[in-house]
């Protein structure tokens, strides 16, 4: 689901600087906004396509430190210590989370992407001004556009039910592991959690595939 | 040149909304599911007062600032149902099902509180 911007950041917002940001951004002089429209008709789905790669070179990064935590946490024979990373890495999948949810900024603009494609072919179908040979060629590329942003935004929704599901399987387990220390379980809490690394692992091998499969439109 | 300047200023009052707006402090996630599933939701559903846009394939994810949200749906006469309540946690993952077919739209807790305060609230 995507929200538009000024309904993703209402209620984070500092209301007022936020409203006169925008009223200024909607009263910018003709030609800011004329100078928008002219610079590139594709912008939409250039801008999805960059923060696409931008998200896909950093999730080897946080990749790598979720494996190093969970190498860490193997390790560990002190279940509290080992509580505190598996919190780091909570919020280390949140971090990944929060890109691609569908309030986050790839995803949102993945579908302004979307939208831009879809209006662009609507129109070049009743353009008057091409060859028709020009126009099918026009209308060909816009095609093949919009399959490859299709095709990115719904590996990306894969990709965000992973996150989602690494994300449920470490608070669960976290909880679990509280009760456990509750009734001085401390050697079962540890089962859990070197349990727990393994399916981290695996989860992080899964999402490496996963995001690096993923072909932002237009490359 | 004027475009240029036009398209800078832009970006400047477009990063600084941004920067502005940006979530600050703890935030978790609410993850709707709708059921039947569809490719899009008819349904209209607030979180709070923000109108969510319509939920596609039956499931979205949903950055949040840390605290107790009300889920409301679109109801008669233009005035809004209350679900239920989602507590949302530091990095932690709330999910409620709600019921579309339902009149008003039912909220279906994945695991509810357990103490007085959010007995009848969705948590994670």
């Amino acid at each position: 689901m995507m929200t538009s911007l000024p309904i993703v950041a209402g209620r984070f917002c500092a209301r007022s600087a936020c409203a006169a940001l925008f009223a200024l951004l909607l009263a910018l002089p003709g030609s800011a906004a004329q100078a928008q429209r002219d610079s590139a008709a594709a912008s939409p789905v250039e801008e999805f396509s960059q923060q696409l790669d931008a998200f896909q070179k950093s999730v080897p990064d946080l990749n790598r430190s979720i494996q190093e935590s969970a190498r860490t946490i193997d390790g560990m024979a002190d279940v509290e210590k080992a509580r505190a990373e598996i919190d780091k890495l909570r919020e280390l999948v949140s971090t990944l989370l929060g890109a691609v949810s569908d309030n986050g900024p790839v995803s949102q603009l993945g579908v302004k992407a979307l939208d831009h494609v879809r209006d662009k072919l609507r129109t070049l179908t009743q353009e008057t001004r091409f060859k028709p040979e020009e126009r099918q060629f026009l209308i060909d590329q816009w095609h093949k556009l919009q399959v490859e942003t299709e095709n990115a935004t719904k590996e990306l929704d894969d990709a965000r039910a992973q996150f989602a599901g690494l994300l449920q399987t470490l608070q669960q387990n976290e909880d679990f592991i509280g009760e456990l220390l509750e009734i001085r379980q401390a050697e079962k809490a540890l089962e859990v959690i070197r349990s727990l690394t393994r399916d981290i692992r695996d989860a992080s091998t899964q999402l490496n595939k996963l995001i690096g499969g993923i072909k932002p439109p237009g490359v | 040149m004027r475009r240029v300047l036009g398209l800078i200023a832009s970006a400047v009052i477009v990063g600084a909304a941004i920067a502005a707006c940006r979530p600050t402090g703890d935030v978790g996630y609410v993850e709707i599911k709708t059921v039947p599933v569809a490719a899009a939701t008819q349904t209209a559903l607030y979180l709070d007062s923000i109108k969510l846009a319509p939920i596609r394939k039956g499931s979205a994810i949903l950055r949040q600032g840390v605290g107790t949200r009300k889920l409301q749906a679109d109801w008669m006469a233009g005035s809004l149902a209350q679900l239920c309540d989602i507590v949302v946690r530091k990095n932690r993952i709330t999910t409620v099902t709600v019921s579309v077919l339902e009149r008003p739209p039912r909220c279906q807790c994945r695991f509810s509180g357990t103490d007085a305060a959010t007995a009848h609230a969705c948590v994670s």
